[in-house]
């Protein structure tokens, strides 16, 4: 199974969307989960799943069982979920490691730093070392991760450029909002379950288009005209806002701000994605994450997570701030879900770009198409 | 089934790791066969180990000094 994605590469004007497979073939969305998902560094999670040392949360990402774990100095880790003995499953649900982690299968245990440091009977009843299970060499599978403005990302294939090479520019660009953030806590966070391939809602949200349509009670304080198109090609692509105005309470109460920010913030703010499958948003006062989780070719998980600059924030106002976002983030489902029906239409050709409006657009179609593009051509040659 | 035994299930049961910490180290205790004895300081030890009690490095020297670690 392949599929032509030379159209895609065009330059916006003329280019074409990725084809309808990769929409509503397994197969493709399988190839995209190793092309797209795996080799880059995908976000799976946010570092305040655990908060405290030895919290452990098990993750399914595509199939493939992690786990996110603070070890006892505080570093946040992802391991493979995967004892090194007869691969059962180590942990199956959240929960406190407070020594080690505990094969449930022969118990062998693993720090949380993930060293083998038990091999109960190993060498026969009561003889827990055996010359030919060298401890040392036997210790989990650690999976490349790195955690910036609160998200977990992780590289399921270890062959990724690091992190903070592949997203400098990004980085740079962001670097005022490189500060502590704070998840806003249990009313700050929700899902959304939506039946759509994954890169639809990417799509969406890198472009502003959509706005007054979709959702026109921003119409009266953001209009069209006060958004500008983020397009780095083979980088990241998004939009921003000249308009942020902050959320305020009955009182006249705001959030505080991050610190030191420039005043370009002021009245910014700016919505990009860090492809593949994270969705962020910075003001002045907050930040929100948005980590697509791919289910099924056409079903995805919207993980929401909103942040401040403070631990403390007023709760009402906190409160108020999810529902705003929630009602924002629940216009735009039925877009994704109608994209999601249409690619189904077997003459429909990718669609074309308004080469003016949908550059961000794509700028990921692009990425997306260069990334199946490489990992084929790695394939042939081997 | 001796009455340490019935204690041992019923710590299983019900899940209780200090109890099984403490009832496998007293059948241990009352082992004289050193295989055995090391069978039972070995669950102690692993049960110990994964709680983070503080009688983990005690049962895990003990197993040291009879060379089962």
């Amino acid at each position: 199974m392949t599929t032509d994605v030379s159209g895609v590469m065009r330059p916006v004007a003329t280019a074409n969307g990725l084809p309808n497979d990769h929409y509503v073939d397994e197969r493709i969305f399988l190839e995209e989960r190793d092309a797209v998902l795996y080799n880059n560094w995908s976000g799976i999670a946010v570092a305040a799943d655990v908060p405290e040392k030895g919290d452990a949360k098990p993750i399914e990402f595509l199939g493939m069982p992690l786990l996110l774990i603070r070890d006892k100095d505080g570093d946040v880790r992802v391991f493979q979920n995967t004892c090194r003995h007869r691969g059962m499953i180590l942990v199956s649900e959240p929960k406190k490691i407070e020594g080690a982690i505990r094969c449930p299968y022969h118990s062998w245990c693993y720090s949380t730093k993930g060293d083998l440091v038990a091999t109960p009977h190993v060498g026969g009843p009561g003889m827990n070392t055996h010359k030919d299970m060298p401890r040392s060499e036997l210790g989990l599978y650690e999976v490349p991760s790195y955690i910036w403005l609160g998200v977990v990302y992780v590289n399921a294939s270890g062959n990724a450029a690091p992190f903070e090479e592949i997203h400098a520019e990004l980085l740079e660009r962001w670097k005022e909002f490189d500060v502590p953030l704070y998840h806003g806590g249990e009313d700050s966070k929700f899902e959304l379950d939506v039946n759509t391939n994954w890169k639809l809602a990417v799509e969406n949200y890198c472009e502003s288009y959509h706005l007054p349509w979709v959702h026109p009670g921003l119409n009266s304080y953001s209009r069209l005209e006060d958004h500008y198109n983020i397009e780095e090609y083979g980088r990241y692509s998004g939009q921003g806002t000249l308009v942020y105005r902050q959320l305020t309470g009955q009182e006249g109460e705001t959030f505080p701000d991050f610190p030191n920010l420039s005043d370009k913030w002021d009245t910014g703010g700016e919505y990009i994605t860090v492809y593949p499958n994270v969705l962020l948003g910075v003001q002045r006062d907050h930040a929100f994450a948005i980590i697509l989780e791919p289910k099924a070719v056409d079903k995805t998980v919207e993980h929401v997570h909103l942040f401040y600059a403070e631990p403390k924030v007023d709760e009402a106002l906190r409160a108020k701030n999810a529902t705003q976002w929630k009602t924002v983030f629940i216009e735009d489902i039925f877009v994704v879900e109608g994209m999601q029906k249409g690619r189904y239409g077997r003459g429909f050709d990718g669609g074309r770009f308004s080469p003016a409006m949908d550059g961000p657009t794509h700028c990921f179609h692009d990425w997306v198409a260069n990334q199946v593009t490489s990992h084929r051509q790695q394939l042939a040659a081997e | 089934m001796s009455e340490l035994q019935t204690r041992l299930l019923s710590a299983h049961e019900k899940d209780d790791r200090e109890g099984l910490i403490a009832l496998y180290t007293e059948a241990a205790d009352q082992s004289n066969d050193m295989i055995e004895r090391s069978f039972f300081l070995t669950h102690a030890f692993v049960f110990a180990l994964e709680a983070g009690d503080m009688r983990a490095p005690l049962l895990h020297d003990r197993l040291r000094e009879m060379g089962r670690i």
